[in-house]
């Protein structure tokens, strides 16, 4: 997988940044904390709709 | 059965729980007060630092007061120097820099919610331009006290504070029941009293209940009419949570009898962004007896609670008048802003919390500007309350003051009786009439005149109640 400077464009390279952000969210959902497990969870929801809202439309890779 | 030294302790453990469930909490619940003191400081100069930076309005009060915010060397010297905004202040500086005045702090561009204040006292409504960071921070501080009221995630709760709008309290509430990852119902204002029962009755598994003191009152009494008892129609219900409105201790200890469960408070307003203190899981009535207590959340604003003749603090156990300050907010966040909001000042000195965050008293939160001087007394509507609603017989009440044909003030209270009263012998009628007057004038050294009426005759609250009216100026209209 390319890193982020080597995105093609800022859609992709926002896709990979927040699927990174989406993997930090999992881990910050399993604290042991009660009170700030629903704000992860909360967090986790919004970037995970973002990186489905960012995801490479099929056929991007093969456009010039 | 449990001996009374084992059901101290459960109770006691109950009270630890929230703590124990988020380190974070802990962590707040365990600072010295001089630690807690020396994070106000460190978040209020940074606070003022961008403030003196983003807002012309705080910034002129900062230079004023002499006062450069990066070199704040204490809350003393903030709390000396800093000058108080008022409600006609705020709304001085929209009206010349519309519509969020200078006081904004932040980009017009990055307000993501605005919330105006509710426009009851007639002066007009305040703007408060909330950026998304504060959208959450609004979330937090009513998922805050609600988790510390024994709410959680996955938990079903039914919001009866009317959603939406342009309030505070029509938008935090369902930010904080989602953050806090809760399954919310927000029934107020678009359902009848009627239609939000058959709606709980068919969910079955209610674990929590918001609503105003006022709509509490009327939703007990509503399910009490239709001869449901509160306990058994919904007997996972944990906690019922309350704000807005001061209460009788009588009422408090009647509600969690009817309920099954514990009655908890919070103290909030646009001018916290949410809430500002709460009886976290102590109860609005207190493990010795009598009333409460609400621990302010001082790490996220600071509160001081002033009289509000010398403007100086109040002693541990006196009423004062709280001014606000944002710890946390950045979009139209108030500094030093006299709310005129009345609360008994309790010292965490005199709390058995261990915590040492101060408090507010429960169920006595006032206004001062609902104060009504009657024939040279101070009456706050708050004060009726409390004498009225002592007697669980009354179910609903107005007041009048007006002016008679010969010039003199008049008091006049309309009670509403529950059913199975309103039907009893005359006699009985006329002496509970009585014994309510005694207890008004007791509380407030004015006798009123005091009749019956139909429960229809009077009106339902959804939100805060409006139960006066003074009509003395009409009387002196020629």
């Amino acid at each position: 997988m390319r890193n982020a400077n080597h995105a093609t464009g800022p859609s992709e390279r926002d896709y990979q940044i927040l699927s990174r952000m989406l993997s930090d969210a999992e881990s910050l959902c399993r604290t042991q904390d009660a009170l700030l497990v629903g704000q992860y969870s909360h967090l986790h929801g919004r970037i995970a709709a973002l990186v489905e809202l960012t995801a490479p439309i099929e056929g991007d890779e093969a456009r010039p | 059965m449990m001996n009374p030294g084992s059901q101290d302790a459960a109770l006691r453990d109950a009270r630890q729980v929230p703590f124990m469930e988020s380190s974070r909490l802990a962590s707040l619940a365990a600072l010295s007060r001089t630690e807690l003191e020396a994070l106000q400081l460190q978040k209020l100069r940074r606070q003022l630092t961008r403030l003196h930076r983003t807002s012309a309005y705080y910034r002129r009060r900062m230079d004023d007061a002499h006062i450069e915010p990066e070199n704040l060397r204490s809350l003393d010297l903030f709390f000396d120097r800093f000058p108080f905004s008022t409600k006609a202040d705020f709304l001085t500086d929209q009206t010349a820099y519309p519509p969020f005045g200078e006081r904004l702090g932040i980009d017009r561009r990055q307000v993501a919610l605005v919330n105006m204040t509710g426009g009851t006292s007639g002066q007009g409504q305040e703007i408060y331009g909330r950026s998304q960071h504060d959208v959450h921070m609004q979330g937090y501080l009513h998922a805050l006290p609600w988790f510390l009221a024994g709410l959680r995630a996955g938990d079903l709760a039914i919001n009866c504070v009317p959603a939406g709008g342009m309030t505070t309290g029509g938008w935090g509430p369902g930010e904080g029941l989602r953050i806090i990852g809760a399954t919310a119902f927000h029934v107020g204002g678009s359902l009848s009293t009627d239609a939000k029962i058959d709606l709980m009755l068919k969910i079955g598994e209610v674990n929590f209940i918001y609503a105003s003191t006022n709509y509490l009152h009327t939703l007990t009494e509503a399910l009490m009419r239709r001869g449901l008892e509160p306990a058994q129609a919904f007997p996972t219900l944990r906690t019922l949570f309350i704000a807005a409105e001061g209460y009788p201790i009588e009422w408090a200890e009647r509600i969690e009898a009817l309920w099954g469960c514990r009655l908890q408070e919070g103290y909030g307003s646009t001018q916290c962004a949410g809430f500002g203190a709460s009886t976290c899981a102590d109860g609005a009535l207190s493990a010795t007896g009598g009333r409460g207590l609400m621990s302010l959340f001082e790490w996220e604003s600071l509160i001081e609670v002033l009289d509000p003749v010398t403007l100086k603090p109040v002693a541990s156990g006196e009423m004062g008048e709280m001014v606000v300050t944002n710890l946390s907010i950045e979009g139209s966040p108030v500094i030093r802003f006299r709310t005129g909001d009345a609360a008994r000042f309790v010292s965490y000195r005199d709390t058995a919390s261990g915590r040492a965050w101060n408090a507010i008293e429960c169920g006595t939160i006032g206004r001062f500007d609902d104060m009504m001087k009657i024939r040279g007394n101070n009456v706050w509507p708050s004060a009726v309350d409390a004498a009225v609603f002592s007697h669980g017989e009354i179910v609903e009440y107005a007041g009048r003051v007006f002016t008679s044909v010969d010039g003199k003030t008049e008091v006049e209270v309309r009670l509403a009786l529950s059913e199975s009263v309103a039907s009893c012998d005359p006699d009985a009628c006329r002496q509970l009439i009585e014994r309510v007057r005694t207890s008004i004038k007791e509380r407030t050294n004015v006798w009123m005149t005091a009749v019956v009426c139909a429960r229809s005759e009077l009106p339902e609250f959804s939100y805060k109640a409006r139960r006066w009216m003074d009509e003395r100026q009409q009387g002196y209209r020629l």
